[in-house]
């Protein structure tokens, strides 16, 4: 008989989201300047990606990255090599432009980077840009924020760029979940957690310590945490510049009911022997991943196991997996039978496989199903029509065009974890305990971009939680 | 009914300065007097009294009306003064010439400065005041303060007018009406009723309307402000009981010292009334399982703490501090009141058993087995405005030229309230000059972290100062206030004297100087350990050491550069406070470099300024969520960066504001409005010019 499967698009609208509240307040801006730089051209596979700097340091950006080269002339393209300024690996050629400010787009000196669109090109310049002193990634809506405090911005260009703050926020924040589910996720999370306690004892013993009895050891405690949180962080960015395989592009799950044909389709779509495939039910019992190219856009396509009860333990964990899977990943498929993996509303592909089983030219098997696509693997007969439906589908997930690729974001995460390790080597040395906190203060920050919270208030429910203070 | 004790030897003494308008008193009894001032303050607490002396340094004539003249500047709870950020509280009150920190200069019993080994931006200066001291010394300030009016009498309502068109606001408020039905009229009034507004006083399972021991509250003002339509929420807090001072066993006890020298609060005092060898000590004991007991046996006889008005979420009394951290001993510290004061203050044990039982819980406690309560521990349960109503000039949204300040805002603390009272006693005179109101970002103090927090977040418990709550701490530090505040009040407002104008402009000029010069000086690492062995300074970096560098060392102070350098260096050592500042900016002058640039875009965002009149719930034209909406209309953000830190506004909802704001502007400019005095339009006004 013929079998369904239902192809969901998501997106994944929980997460953390940076909070733009109380900014500075426990959470001050990372890095040390206010110059800000960003990928401000599309994502995704073009000739040309332009990053741009906006800012004091400007200037200094430009010359670190085209050394030992002057500055271009004022607004006019020059051709220059890229090198990171500090291992002086060379990055690409570029097209650099110069915009002394005030005639610039937000009014203060920009840099502009045409850089060849690559993924792997642009987060190499992003990072040495990075790298910079007082350097850091730009929040969402910075650029403009900017510009109109300068008063650059003519009501026509400002039309529309709130939807575009919107879109680059939501983008953002269903990247960062997306990158941060999994150890990462789990890692930062857990880091977050040991800082804000840290730094809300230190803050105790600051506001509290002399009046007020906290327990002894308050301060060693955070000491040996930070020192612990030092080892890990260290340890993790050695690894990631090793260079951890990326879980690049949107999450496309195929689910259904056992013996399906999730395998085929997956075999089908990867175009390679991904999984095994078998008549027997049950044969795929934990979540495949595969990165693919669907329809021109970077994908990883998960096979996961059949949605059914009453099975063993191991393939009871695989249904568990699959169901998870589907919980904050793009693209899901399962069977009508099982239910919906999720109660949030999800535009969904609803795929029929196995029509080659139906007889010709026959009516639609099951009107009362909703919009549903039939697919044969087999024959490969409406293969096309699928890959039409999920090319419109993930266009809207991929498409925006201020959305970074994983790469970017991974290289956003780097340049914090690296920002919130430097400050965290200042904790060390400092004796002033104002100075200590601030470090902490600061390390906070940077995972902040990642994790969110952090606030003055997350820290003062910590202190009262823990200790008995108050006149 | 009223007692001139402790005031007739003030208004005498205020005879002696006839060049100027005298403060006067006016009695109940009084023959008519003119009842039309510029400003008039209601209640002569902390945050009254710098309101009052505020608005009459500014130049307005001002009204000060309380219960009874002889409770003005009455410490009604701790018998101290400052501590961790409200010290800092009190040094910016000090810049802007306010009084709180010139009084315990002359009234402190035992001056210490907390947080000495934890860096110079968390020092907390603090004393132990003696009340009776304190009292007279405010009494006779404020009844010296030139243009300044004291008179008692109780009011019970407001009289409201016609809102003035070029404001938001429904409607004017223009004087007030005491209790016998007499009226006095006011450009601008300010609130301070502390915890008089419906306040109860609760011991054990009684209770008693009262807005302190022994004093009666104000229902009347609270009725007429629920029914302007004022969002009215209810707080608790606490004191703890007294005890005589022969009946405690010191001798077994932790004796603690004040400073020597000690540092006074004021930036125009070198030192303090009293030498530290003539100051009183304090006492540490501590509670014990028998303390812990008595109050869990008898929390059924415990209404404060049955009820569910929002308390702290830290410890306010020995009951919340027994039941969330059990089986633990807590801190009692055993202050003095004053000088010839036989009672002591036992800070931490504020509790609201019944007096019997507060009395055999104190006894268990060591030091104090024989000790003599003579007055019992209570709470005291009143009514606050959402401090979200208000602006950041403290005047409210709802009624123009009304401003609150103090605890009637949800703050608690001596120091919260007389900083609300400065900036509340500035803007109701400013009100009056149809001058632009003086705000303190909180960029630029704790008084600004204090209103921001207050009046973009409100607060649902007392809302307390710590050093914690503000992000540029490192900038913010007690010693340098005056550069911060000063200047602005001087040239901006006017509130602050030319005497205190001078010394903090010299103050400024040798600090930049000194750094300067410090700075100019550059030796090898070789070279300076030679000069000055006795710091750590690691031979070996190849980069010559400038003298301010050097000064970063924890164990070099100026003192030992300039033995080492005495010239140019020797002259910056004669004055004790500007070697100690030198030291300090060199402590932290690499971080404040970068601490400047996140300032400066905060500042950026609040420089952008929002209408005053938007209504958000119906504004058209701009993409909000109505939960956004609801945020807006409710806080009412003045500035960009002010919006932004409302929770759940967003990016998004930033950028439609500003393309709102841009858009109306635009419109305007085509409608060739007629130029308006409302700051939000001068403002979005020089932001255009600055466009190209």
């Amino acid at each position: 008989m013929w079998r369904v499967l239902w192809t969901l698009v998501a997106r994944a609208a929980r997460g953390p989201r940076r909070s733009c509240t109380r900014q500075g307040s426990g959470a001050p801006a990372p890095g040390s300047g206010a110059t800000i730089f960003a990928l401000s051209s599309g994502q995704g596979r073009c000739g040309i990606a332009v990053i741009r700097t906006s800012g004091p340091s400007s200037g200094h950006a430009l010359r670190s990255l085209t050394a030992p080269r002057d500055l271009p002339p004022a607004r006019s393209a020059c051709l220059r090599l890229l090198t990171h300024p500090h291992s002086g690996e060379p990055l690409d050629h570029a097209l650099v432009l110069w915009f002394p400010g005030p005639q610039s787009f937000t009014g203060e000196d920009c840099a502009e980077f045409h850089v060849h669109g690559g993924p792997a090109v642009v987060s190499g310049v992003l990072q040495a840009l990075g790298s910079v002193p007082g350097l850091r990634p730009a929040e969402a809506g910075e650029f403009t924020r900017r510009a109109f405090a300068h008063g650059k911005l003519s009501l026509t260009e400002v039309e529309g760029l709130a939807d575009l703050i919107h879109a680059e926020t939501e983008a953002q924040r269903r990247q960062a979940l997306r990158q941060l589910d999994g150890e990462l996720g789990h890692l930062c999370h857990g880091w977050a957690k040991t800082l804000t306690k840290a730094l809300a004892h230190v803050e105790a013993y600051i506001d509290f310590g002399e009046d007020d009895n906290l327990e002894e050891g308050v301060l060693e405690q955070a000491d040996s945490q930070v020192r612990e949180l030092e080892l890990a962080l260290s340890a993790h960015l050695r690894d990631a510049r090793r260079g951890q395989r990326l879980r690049s592009g949107a999450h496309v799950v195929v689910a259904g009911p056992p013996n399906a044909g999730k395998s085929s389709l997956v075999n089908l779509l990867s175009r390679k022997p991904v999984s095994i495939v078998s008549p027997e039910p049950g044969t795929t019992r934990d979540v495949l991943e595969t990165p693919v190219d669907l329809a021109g856009f970077p994908a990883l396509l998960s096979d996961t196991a059949g949605l059914r009860e009453g099975v063993g333990p191991v393939e009871q964990e695989g249904v568990r997996r699959a169901r998870e899977s589907c919980n904050f990943l793009d693209t899901v498929v399962i069977p009508p039978g099982a239910g919906s993996p999720s109660e949030n509303s999800r535009r969904l592909l609803l795929v029929l496989n196995k029509s080659d089983l139906l007889p010709r030219g026959g009516p639609d098997p099951r009107p009362d199903l909703p919009p549903h696509l039939l697919l044969s693997c087999l024959t490969g007969e409406g293969l096309n029509g699928l890959l039409e439906a999920l090319r419109k589908e993930l266009a809207e997930v991929c498409g925006d065009p201020s959305t970074g690729p994983p790469l970017l974001t991974r290289a956003r995460h780097q340049h914090h974890l690296q920002g919130c390790l430097d400050a965290l080597g200042h904790y060390k040395q400092t004796k002033d305990l104002a100075l200590a906190a601030e470090a902490l203060r600061l390390a906070r920050g940077h995972l902040g971009r990642i994790t969110g919270g952090g606030g003055t208030e997350e820290v003062l429910d910590i202190i009262f939680r823990d200790f008995c203070v108050g006149k | 009914m009223f007692s001139l004790r402790g005031c007739g030897l003030c208004v005498a003494a205020s005879l002696s300065k006839k060049h100027l308008p005298l403060a006067r008193f006016i009695g109940d009894s009084a023959a008519p007097v003119a009842t039309n001032f510029d400003v008039v303050v209601i209640g002569g607490g902390h945050a009254g009294t710098e309101a009052a002396a505020a608005a009459a340094r500014c130049g307005s004539r001002t009204l000060l009306l309380t219960h009874r003249v002889d409770t003005i500047g009455q410490m009604s709870c701790n018998p101290s003064f400052g501590g961790i950020g409200k010290g800092h509280l009190m040094r910016e009150v000090d810049a802007l010439d306010g009084l709180c920190s010139r009084i315990c200069d002359q009234s402190g019993v035992h001056y210490k400065v907390l947080n000495r080994r934890k860096g110079p931006a968390v020092w907390g200066l603090r004393a132990q005041i003696d009340r009776k001291l304190y009292k007279q010394n405010m009494q006779k300030e404020i009844l010296n303060t030139p243009l300044l009016t004291v008179q008692e009498g109780a009011v019970e309502d407001l009289i409201l007018t016609e809102p003035e068109p070029e404001h938001t606001g429904k409607c004017r408020v223009s004087g007030v009406v005491l209790a016998d039905g007499s009226t006095v009229h006011a450009e601008s009034v300010v609130l301070t009723t502390g915890t008089f507004l419906r306040g109860v006083i609760v011991i054990g399972l009684e209770t008693h309307p009262a807005g302190r021991l022994g004093d009666q509250p104000s229902v009347g003002l609270a009725q007429t402000l629920e029914k302007l339509g004022f969002v009215v929420g209810r707080l608790k807090t606490g004191t703890p009981p007294r005890i005589a001072k022969e009946s405690v066993n010191f001798s077994i006890l932790n004796k603690q010292t004040p400073d020597n020298p000690s540092i006074p609060f004021s930036f125009i005092n070198e030192t303090v009334w009293i030498k530290p060898e003539d100051q009183l000590p304090c006492y540490l004991t501590h509670t014990n399982p028998r303390v812990d007991e008595i109050v869990l046996e008898n929390l059924h006889l415990n209404s404060h703490i049955k009820e569910t008005t929002r308390g702290p979420r830290y410890c306010p009394s020995i009951e919340s501090k027994v039941l969330r951290f059990p089986n633990r001993i807590h801190q009692v510290w055993l202050e003095p009141e004053g000088m010839d004061s036989d009672l002591i203050y036992p800070q931490g044990l504020s509790v609201t058993l019944p007096a019997e039982l507060q009395e055999k819980m104190i006894t268990c406690i060591k030091g104090l087995e024989k000790a003599k309560m003579i007055q019992p521990g209570y709470g005291v349960q009143y009514d606050y405005l959402d401090p979200r109503q208000i602006t950041p000039s403290l005047e409210t949204h709802l009624v123009q030229r009304l401003f609150f300040a103090g605890q009637i805002n949800g703050t608690t603390g001596y120091e919260e309230a007389a900083a609300q009272g400065v900036i509340a006693g500035i803007n109701a005179s400013l009100r009056v000059k149809r001058k632009p109101p003086f705000v303190v970002s909180r960029t630029e103090g704790y008084i600004g972290v204090l209103i921001d927090d207050l009046t973009t977040l409100g607060t649902n418990e007392p809302y307390r100062m710590f050093t914690s709550r503000a992000e540029f701490r490192l900038s913010l530090r007690p010693d340098n206030a005056d550069s911060r505040l000063t200047f602005r009040g001087y040239k901006e407002v006017g509130c602050v004297s030319q005497q205190r104008y001078e010394r903090a402009a010299w103050m400024k000029s040798s600090l930049e100087e000194g750094i300067s010069v410090l700075k100019s000086i550059e030796f090898s690492s070789s070279k300076w350990k030679k000069l000055i062995p006795e710091a750590s300074i690691s031979i070996g970096k190849s980069l010559p050491l400038r003298a301010l560098d050097v000064l970063k060392y924890e164990e070099v102070d100026m003192k030992l550069l300039a033995k080492a350098i005495p010239e140019p260096l020797k002259k910056y050592i004669k004055c004790r406070e500007l070697a100690e500042r030198l030291k300090i900016e060199a402590t932290y002058e690499s971080v404040l470099f970068y601490q400047q640039q996140q300032i400066n875009e905060v500042q950026q965002d609040e420089a952008l300024q929002l209408p005053k009149d938007l209504d958000y719930l119906t504004l058209r034209d701009v993409s909000l969520s109505y939960e956004v909406r609801e945020k807006l209309h409710f806080s009412r953000p003045e500035t960009i960066g002010a919006a932004s830190r409302i929770p759940g506004v967003t990016p998004a909802a930033i950028i439609n504001l500003l393309r709102f704001v841009k858009t109306t502007r635009q419109r305007q400019m085509a409608m060739n409005a007629l130029p308006k005095t409302d700051q939000s339009l001068c403002d979005t006004e020089s932001l255009e010019e600055r466009q190209l």
